[in-house]
């Protein structure tokens, strides 16, 4: 499995920025591998913001998290919803 | 000793997940999603003013207990079910279950449950997880919502399976007694697919299946008299969210669970039909995760203008049409 380019983990962090409406944060600024929820990343989300991330994914990607547990551990940082979308592009199970 | 080669695995749902691991360590290869549906999981129902009730809600699911013993008639497996009274023996019968490698489903207040995180864990009487074993005093607990085998105290556990209140476990537990030599998985998916259908389509009583989801549409414009001030109306309006998509339901009020089990069911059954209408409940499920993110906007900005329950009620209404003609089709391709 390929790994996630830059470009496509720039473009997340650029999505959720979008999709919550945060103007003050520099993308670069977000750490890849911190986690999104809780913890010391410079995004610090909550429940409803994961659903918004969650459909804002399905929208540009078209790709569905269905499942709770699954999403989860998918929006569980940056480099975690890259690799999610990464493997389901090339291989689409929803 | 923990019960030899007990797979723990984490599903969607509790129930049907506990079901599931049970059936798959007796040795039924069977999916979550196919004993959900198999067991007419899929449901809907409106409780406007019920005294168990302090606030209107809904359910998504049938009641719990349900998807085991509809599953019993149509798969015509067995299970051994026992409650109690007294805590004491309520432990001794787990204990000699699980000296006999038996693993055993419990009913839970999902509080004790304290290898989950505090910030998680909420008062709900009817959680279900696998017991498999014990090992040091402490039992072996396969969590369908975490994701590896755990270890809780006895103390604990006994709390949560005797705890009092609304739905309380009364110690209830069951296990696997009796699998069939064969199943007829087309007879069991039509039966389960029919039922389903009766549910939502023609159960007659107002507030239940498609009937429930339209008094809802009418009756959430009722609720700011129900509620104290905005903080306890967005709070409450918040709540749709969590149990759409918080609480075990596989997403979109387990319509995406239910539309995986058409999948399934196409391909045993033969009838290409019902894997279309597995994408367009789907496309359904978007629409329900759209009412989520609604309310959930509600609850967290307090954003209460004069229209938004107006809104809320169309977009249920909405789904009222579309879960309509859905089950209307369902129901012509399965018969």
């Amino acid at each position: 499995m390929p790994a996630p380019s830059e470009d496509l983990k720039l473009e997340i962090k650029k999505l959720i920025m979008a999709t919550l409406a945060i103007t003050d944060i520099d993308p670069n600024d977000v750490d890849d591998e911190k986690p999104l929820f809780g913890g010391d990343n410079a995004l610090t989300l909550d429940s409803v913001d994961a659903i918004e991330i969650i459909m804002a994914i399905q929208r540009t990607y078209g790709i569905r998290i269905a499942d709770q547990n699954l999403a989860r551990q998918v929006i569980g940082s940056i480099g975690s919803i890259a690799r999610f979308i990464t493997e389901q592009q090339a291989n689409p199970t929803t | 000793m923990i019960i030899q080669n007990f797979n723990h695995k984490m599903a969607a749902h509790c129930e049907s997940g506990t079901i599931t691991s049970l059936l798959n360590h007796g040795g039924l290869d069977i999916t979550e999603p196919l004993v959900f549906g198999i067991a007419s999981g899929i449901f809907f129902g409106y409780f406007h003013k019920m005294k168990s009730f302090v606030f209107p809600t809904f359910i998504v699911r049938n009641k719990p207990g349900q998807m085991r013993t509809n599953l019993e008639k149509r798969l015509s497996v067995r299970f051994k079910t026992y409650d109690f009274k007294d805590p004491v023996k309520g432990m001794q019968t787990l204990d000699q279950l699980l000296q006999r490698n038996i693993p055993t489903a419990a009913q839970v207040d999902f509080f004790y449950m304290d290898y989950v995180p505090s910030w998680e864990r909420v008062h709900i009487n009817v959680h279900f997880l696998v017991v498999a074993g014990k090992e040091e005093g402490k039992y072996i607990i396969s969590d369908a919502y975490f994701p590896k085998m755990a270890q809780l105290d006895g103390l604990s556990l006994e709390k949560g399976r005797f705890a009092a209140g609304n739905m309380s476990p009364k110690g209830f537990i069951f296990h696997l007694d009796k699998l069939p030599a064969e199943i007829d998985y087309n007879k069991a998916i039509t039966k389960g697919i029919k039922k389903a259908c009766f549910y939502m389509l023609k159960i007659p009583v107002p507030f239940l299946g498609i009937k429930g989801m339209r008094l809802f549409a009418r009756k959430v414009l009722e609720w700011p008299k129900f509620a104290r001030d905005t903080e306890h109306l967005s709070h409450e309006i918040m709540k749709i969210n969590i149990l759409l998509e918080d609480q075990g339901t596989g997403g979109a009020g387990f319509r995406f669970m239910y539309a995986t089990f058409l999948q399934q069911a196409a391909e045993m059954t033969g009838k290409p039909a019902l894997k279309e209408l597995s994408g367009e409940l789907m496309q359904i499920g978007d629409g329900w995760r759209e009412i989520s993110l609604f309310s959930a906007r509600i609850g967290k900005n307090r954003d209460l203008g004069p229209d938004k329950l107006k809104q809320l009620s169309e977009m249920i209404n909405d789904r009222a049409d579309v879960e309509e003609r859905f089950f209307k089709s369902l129901s012509k391709a399965i018969s």
